[in-house]
């Protein structure tokens, strides 16, 4: 126990030294992804990690901690020194958190290094479904009331935000909500037939398009997208989604808050450069997402915008299990 | 023509072929680790190889992965501790096998059996991966169910002695395994509002401690008993022996490719349910099941390593992951520009030639090192148990810490152990508690999702099942086996045909 109470002095005392910013960083950073090996999330962060060490001159560790939608890895990092040793590689769910019942702290509770980028929601439909675009498939849920399978990741998801978004726009559709996983394995369903439509992010279902495994019925963005230029947007067939569009995940690097400045500094100038690379550029093209790399007090009010529209919107369909307004969300 | 150019490139650049045999050769030790996994290692690799060109990174990983899935065999026969959960099955006959002295004949047997499973698993992916990614697809919510329902049944294979206490222990993993955010909904299961249990118990801590230290604290029973000496006059077995187990590890292999095509079931189960399957075709072993029958141990490893080249069925015909490793391979092919997807094979043929090449290449290494160091490996039993119970208890709890680096997975790690420890001693078998944990989710979101795809209407969900051909045998092939182990099916059969000893099946 003595020895373990001096390794945990000397380690803060050691901390405490390394925090200014002029030697940083003097040693290993930690990077914690929030979601699974071979996700998006991982596979963001994984690629542009290595340029933004370069950038830095140093190295990130980067290391996947799932569980709890992700709030294993965030309360993880919370619990870390402020001292810019470990950073948090995450999506938008956090956000989401507080109203969800999920946990009590959000991104809030840190700093953003950098919002790398930001994905399309597109709803795709098997190729044997009875419909060919948006506008088809409400005419069908309209004809065979409970009988169209949507598929979803549960409460907080992309899907559910997206069904939340028609729910609103459109009037309660009547629908049967499968779960899944995430929307890989909802994807896979959705080729085998077990499920006929799926809001998915662009990127995922790109391929499956291309090939002809599933088809595209409307981009959830207010113009079409270079990437499926023929593919219309979903404010083409009703003007309200404006209100609520431009919207999608998007992915982010994170220190806790208390982070001294220059520290954050060097960390968003690193990932800012690492993210101006071509390679890196391309991959994200490929796949589907519009560059953001904003950091700062830009990056701070994109995220409240995000959160006040996204929980007033899901408190609005229901699907809360606190308002918004108990955490001083303001609706937009 | 540029299809076999793209096979043989691995066996031409001799970096390539260096770096699958180096991946192969670490492989084997970090699936011999209980804990360190190859999904782990793989991940970790998509890092260290980010400047590489592909086709270097995908030798290294696919060394690693088929190393990997071999690599568990060792500790599960040698310490009754399995390496990998797909290594559970080869634990029942291997460790027999060990105590009788006999541990370098079930590694070598075990080697080339992984050698022969692992080819046929690459075979079927290069003639005829298309069509099986196609028959996966099929598989419905509702066929996953059925196939749960299937792993189910394997309880009484496993449970050797009472049949209610198998029950029992199955029941208790299936528990096991709902702990934690239900990962559909988010409401808290089995979680009595302790923060620490939200995240589930992790399965592999679960596996550790029952199989690691409950076999750690058993051996302390014989503390003062000398070790048993092993036999190493013949490693690779005759061609006789090969040959007389060829046609069950065919069999045994072909339920290897499919479980493991099939996305979210991977080799673990694959190998239970050949290990189930071997159990019922082998009419007179010449050892019984559970005492160090070779059947016991050509079953699971012949399926667990036909399971890699199923697992990259869909991965190259599709882009989807037929397991978790190839999930993560997946992300590292975008990594490297490529778009793996339905499109890979059209737009580049030559990466799944190349990736068959590797697989060929990587199972010919795993045969080469799996029969080279086996005296080494066998004087592990043969150490004194002093030195060995504390070795045991230490690579448990490094094991369960690098699952999550979460010291909350080694105390249930060492939870279970003690329990597991009282469990054997009252006769309680282990298998099953892992066998339920593995399905748990399986079973549970398969059945919510097919329950709720029909409305939540019964009536429509057993219409469903007839509706389907593939639904309907899984369905009969259920009851059947379930009438199979109860006792009408004992007597009715005793009556039905006297003269016949056993029906097939």
């Amino acid at each position: 126990m003595k020895r373990f109470v001096l390794g945990a002095v000397s380690a803060l005392v050691l901390g405490a030294s390394a925090a200014g910013a002029a030697d940083y960083p003097s040693k290993e950073i930690q990077g914690i992804i929030q979601w699974g090996a071979g996700g998006s999330t991982d596979t963001v962060m994984r690629s542009v990690t290595p340029h933004a060490e370069e950038a830095l001159g140093g190295s990130v560790v980067m290391q996947n901690m799932t569980g709890g939608v992700g709030a294993i890895a965030l309360n993880h990092v919370a619990g870390q020194a402020a001292d810019g040793y470990t950073l948090l590689m995450g999506a938008e769910n956090p956000l989401l958190y507080k109203v969800m019942g999920l946990g009590d702290k959000d991104y809030g509770d840190f700093i953003p290094v950098s919002i790398l980028a930001r994905g399309t929601p597109i709803l795709v439909a098997n190729p044997d479904a009875p419909f060919d675009d948006y506008a088809g498939m409400m005419a069908y849920i309209k004809e065979n009331p409970g009988e169209l399978r949507v598929g979803a990741t549960g409460p907080g998801g992309l899907p559910s935000v997206v069904t939340a978004m028609i729910n609103t726009v459109e009037g309660e559709m009547d629908v049967i909500s499968v779960p899944y996983d995430g929307d890989g394995p909802a994807l896979t369903a959705l080729q085998g037939g077990a499920i006929d439509v799926m809001p998915a992010v662009l990127g995922a279902a790109i391929e499956g398009i291309r090939a002809g495994n599933m088809k595209p019925l409307a981009i959830f963005d207010v113009a079409a997208n270079d990437k499926l230029p023929e593919v219309p947007p979903v404010t083409d067939f009703n003007d309200a989604y404006n209100t609520y569009l431009p919207w999608g995940p998007f992915f982010g690097v994170f220190v806790a808050k208390g982070t001294p400045d220059d520290v954050v500094a060097k960390l968003a100038d690193a990932y800012a450069k690492g993210s101006e690379n071509p390679e890196f550029k391309e991959l994200m093209d490929n796949r589907g997402f519009s560059m953001m790399g904003i950091s700062g007090a830009e990056a701070e009010a994109f995220l409240s915008k995000w959160q006040q529209g996204t929980t007033w919107l899901l408190q609005d369909a229901g699907l809360t299990k606190a308002s918004p307004e108990d955490f001083g969300i303001a609706r937009p | 023509m540029d299809a076999i150019l793209a096979f043989l490139t691995v066996f031409t650049q001799p970096e390539l072929l260096l770096l699958v045999g180096l991946g192969t050769f670490a492989g084997v030790y970090v699936g011999a680790i209980p804990g360190l996994s190859v999904t782990m290692a793989v991940s970790i690799l998509i890092s260290f190889t980010f400047s590489w060109d592909v086709y270097p990174a995908i030798s290294l990983m696919i060394g690693i992965y088929m190393g990997g899935v071999y690599g568990g065999s060792r500790t599960a026969i040698l310490l009754n501790i399995p390496g990998a959960p797909s290594a559970i099955a080869t634990a029942l006959d291997g460790y027999p096998l060990a105590k009788r002295g006999e541990a370098g004949t079930a590694i070598g047997v075990t080697t080339v059996m992984s050698f022969i499973g692992g080819f046929i698993g690459i075979g079927v992916l290069a003639v005829a991966a298309p069509f099986v990614s196609d028959f996966a697809l099929k598989f419905q919510p509702r066929d996953y169910m059925l196939l749960a329902v299937l792993g189910i049944l394997l309880v009484g294979s496993l449970s050797e002695g009472s049949l209610v206490k198998g029950i029992f222990a199955g029941a208790l993993g299936i528990a096991i395994g709902a702990v934690g955010r239900d990962p559909l909904t988010f409401t808290e299961r089995f979680t009595f509002d302790i923060p620490l249990m939200q995240g589930g118990i992790s399965f592999i801590a679960v596996m550790i401690g029952m199989f690691g230290v409950s076999e750690a604290l058993m051996q302390l029973h014989h503390v003062d008993k000398d070790a048993v000496r092993q036999k190493i006059s013949r490693i690779v077995p005759s061609l006789a022996t090969v040959k007389k187990h060829l046609p069950l590890s065919i069999q045994t292999s072909s339920i290897g490719v499919v479980i493991g095509a099939l996305p979210g079931t991977g080799g673990d189960i694959a190998a239970l349910m050949a290990y189930d399957h071997a159990k019922r075709v082998t009419k007179n072993p010449e050892r019984d099941f559970g005492d160090g029958a070779m059947e016991g141990l050509v079953a699971p490893e012949t399926a667990n390593n036909a399971a890699v080249g199923g697992a990259f069925i869909p991965m190259m015909t599709l882009g989807i992951p037929g397991d978790a490793v190839t999930a993560i391979m997946i992300g590292a092919l975008f990594i490297h520009g490529l778009n793996p997807g339905p499109m890979l094979m059209v737009d580049q043929p030559d990466m799944f030639w190349f990736i068959v090449g590797a697989l060929v290449m990587a199972n010919v290494f795993m045969l080469i090192f799996g029969l080279t160091g086996i005296k080494l490996f066998t004087k592990i039993v043969e150490m004194p148990r002093a030195v060995l119970i504390p070795l045991i208890m230490l690579l448990s709890i490094v094991g369960a810490y690098a699952v999550n680096n979460s010291l909350t997975d080694v105390y249930w790690m060492l939870g279970f152990g003690f329990f597991g420890y009282f469990m054997r001693h009252y006769g309680y078998p282990l298998g099953p508690v892992i066998l339920g944990v593995i399905l748990s989710r399986l079973l549970d979101d398969n059945w919510r999702r097919a329950i709720i795809s029909e409305r939540e209407d019964l009536g429509r969900f057993f219409g469903g099942l007839f509706s389907s051909p593939l639904s309907t045998v899984l369905f009969i092939a259920v009851i059947l086996i379930f009438v199979s182990q109860t006792p009408i099916w004992t007597r009715a059969k005793a009556r039905l045909f006297p003269a016949r000893k056993e029906v097939k099946q």
